[in-house]
């Protein structure tokens, strides 16, 4: 892709952490929001009653699979954009496709991206057209092309997709354990600290070292899928 | 790309039993042939046999009967074209407890166009402190049939062994061509084994695979699955998944035939034809 219009001064940087602010917002209309990835039915199954339960299945997640499959993925879907690599750019997200071990998951990976590409292309960024109807769509790569597109550097693009995994997460805890709002933020605010740590673990991986499925979830949305009455989409 | 495993090793400890077998099926006349089979160290096969007209079975056989850290044990299974195979196990899989050295299996499955392959091990046992990594391998040619299935039993539940310790690194990877399918990676520890994304501190979990598959089947699996706890089905494009979790490894065998008797009349156009070695 072609480089940045302007040099990188503390304007651009300003720019480009403004719009790492708006894509990680809960209020991108790309439907984040109406799924929960397990947890919906892991509430309903009893596995997960409280804010502690709601940690544990949420960091869990963090250290196995986010740190494991979605950030490293992320990280060289990035490095693909970057250098105009569209080989290695399908390559990745197929192998992210395919560690998603349900099709609910596989759903909302390609319903989110291909959401992500349709607003790029109404706000005036071309080139995600193609990803609007494609199969291999993945939020993570759109998501990376945006963060190459607007210069934001790769480390902060990781902390910013893991923490807006993060807050969807704990707001469908808020609102399927139930817990109140502050129980919620605290949830946020200790498991934010986690973020900057998996990160570099995740940007220490070499090729091999990729792969952490959680066999709690693949159930939960499993189960999720048959689930008979539900809030979130599956 | 992913794992190769061709540069490990554990330069401080033995290397223990280094076993490989090399298995090709074709389709000869109405009936598929094991054509060739090439062992080297302590794994075999039996004669095959015809339970149920051309389709050929065959149990693989590990003589020392458990594999301990250090050991390497690679499978190779061949299904050429219009053929159609069964594989499975006289016995349980053991991985015992390990002194530091990793143990390593690795499976590889090759399932030609119109060829039909079931691998259907009998569970494998992972004993606490157990140190492996194993890889299962597909790749599916085009209009070729797959069914597999693997149940892992953790510790020893019977002597209250949990699984405090050990890791095992268990790897799943199906490619349709040069796409791949689904990847899972395993990576089981004290950790995983107690948390509610991973095993709960159930003792045994295990997974069946069947492609291609319609949605009547998917619905079938739902509908068997009913109420029942920890147990879980989803259809990926072609290939259905089932996973389920107890604290017992002889319940899942029992939930995981009964999967098996309604996908494979639709995967393999089949009826089942229970390995009578199972019932032993």
């Amino acid at each position: 892709m072609s480089q940045s219009k302007e040099p990188i001064t503390d304007m651009g940087t300003d720019l480009a952490l403004l719009r790492l602010l708006q894509l990680v917002s809960p209020g991108l209309p790309i439907g984040m929001y109406s799924y929960s990835q397990g947890l919906e039915r892991a509430v309903d199954d009893g596995w997960i009653s409280n804010a502690s339960d709601a940690a544990e299945w949420i960091s869990g997640l963090m250290a196995c699979c986010q740190t494991y499959i979605d950030l490293p993925i992320l990280a060289r879907l990035y490095d693909a954009w970057a250098g105009n690599n569209v080989e290695q750019i399908e390559h990745w997200s197929q192998i992210l496709m395919a560690y998603r071990e349900t099709a609910e998951l596989r759903a909302e990976e390609r319903q989110t991206g291909q959401a992500l590409a349709r607003l790029l292309g109404a706000l005036d960024i071309v080139e995600m057209q193609p990803w609007i109807r494609k199969r291999e769509a993945t939020l993570a790569g759109v998501f990376s092309f945006s963060a190459v597109y607007w210069d934001i550097p790769k480390r902060e693009t990781l902390i910013g997709y893991l923490w807006s995994w993060l807050e969807n997460q704990v707001l469908c805890a808020v609102k399927l354990v139930p817990l109140g709002q502050v129980a919620g933020q605290r949830l946020l605010k200790d498991l934010a600290a986690n973020i900057p740590n998996f990160v570099d673990e995740a940007l220490r991986l070499t090729d091999d070292d990729l792969g952490g499925s959680a066999f709690g979830l693949a159930l939960a949305s499993s189960r999720h899928e048959m689930q008979y009455s539900r809030l979130f989409r599956s | 790309m992913l794992l190769t495993y061709a540069t490990a090793s554990t330069p401080d400890t033995v290397i223990g039993w280094q076993a490989s077998l090399n298995l090709s099926f074709a389709a000869s006349e109405g009936k598929t042939l094991l054509v060739n089979r090439q062992h080297i160290g302590p794994l075999t096969v039996q004669r095959p046999f015809y339970p149920e007209g051309g389709i050929c079975h065959v149990y693989i056989l590990h003589p020392p009967g458990g594999i301990v850290g250090g050991d390497h044990l690679s499978i190779h299974v061949n299904a050429a074209p219009s053929c159609h195979a069964l594989v499975t196990t006289p016995a349980a899989g053991k991985f015992y407890r390990s002194g530091g050295a990793q143990a390593r299996q690795v499976v590889s499955i090759n399932v030609a166009a119109d060829a039909a392959l079931e691998w259907l091990p009998q569970e494998t046992i992972i004993y606490e402190g157990a140190q492996l990594t194993s890889l299962v391998k597909v790749n599916l040619e085009a209009g070729s049939r797959f069914i597999g299935r693997e149940i892992l039993s953790l510790g020893r539940p019977a002597s209250a062994e949990g699984f405090d310790y050990g890791q095992a690194d268990l790897n799943w990877q199906i490619y349709n061509g040069q796409q791949p399918l689904l990847l899972e990676r395993l990576r089981l520890d004290a950790k995983a084994f107690a948390a509610r994304w991973g095993m709960q501190g159930f003792s045994a979990c295990g997974t069946l695979f069947a492609t291609p598959i319609s949605a009547t089947s998917l619905t079938a699996v739902q509908a068997l699955i009913g109420e029942a706890e920890g147990r879980g089905v989803t259809q990926i494009d072609n290939l259905l998944v089932c996973r389920a979790l107890d604290s017992r490894s002889d319940r899942l065998r029992g939930f995981f035939e009964q999967v098996w008797a309604i996908v494979r009349p639709d995967t393999m156009q089949r009826q089942v034809c229970t390995p009578r070695i199972w019932a032993t």
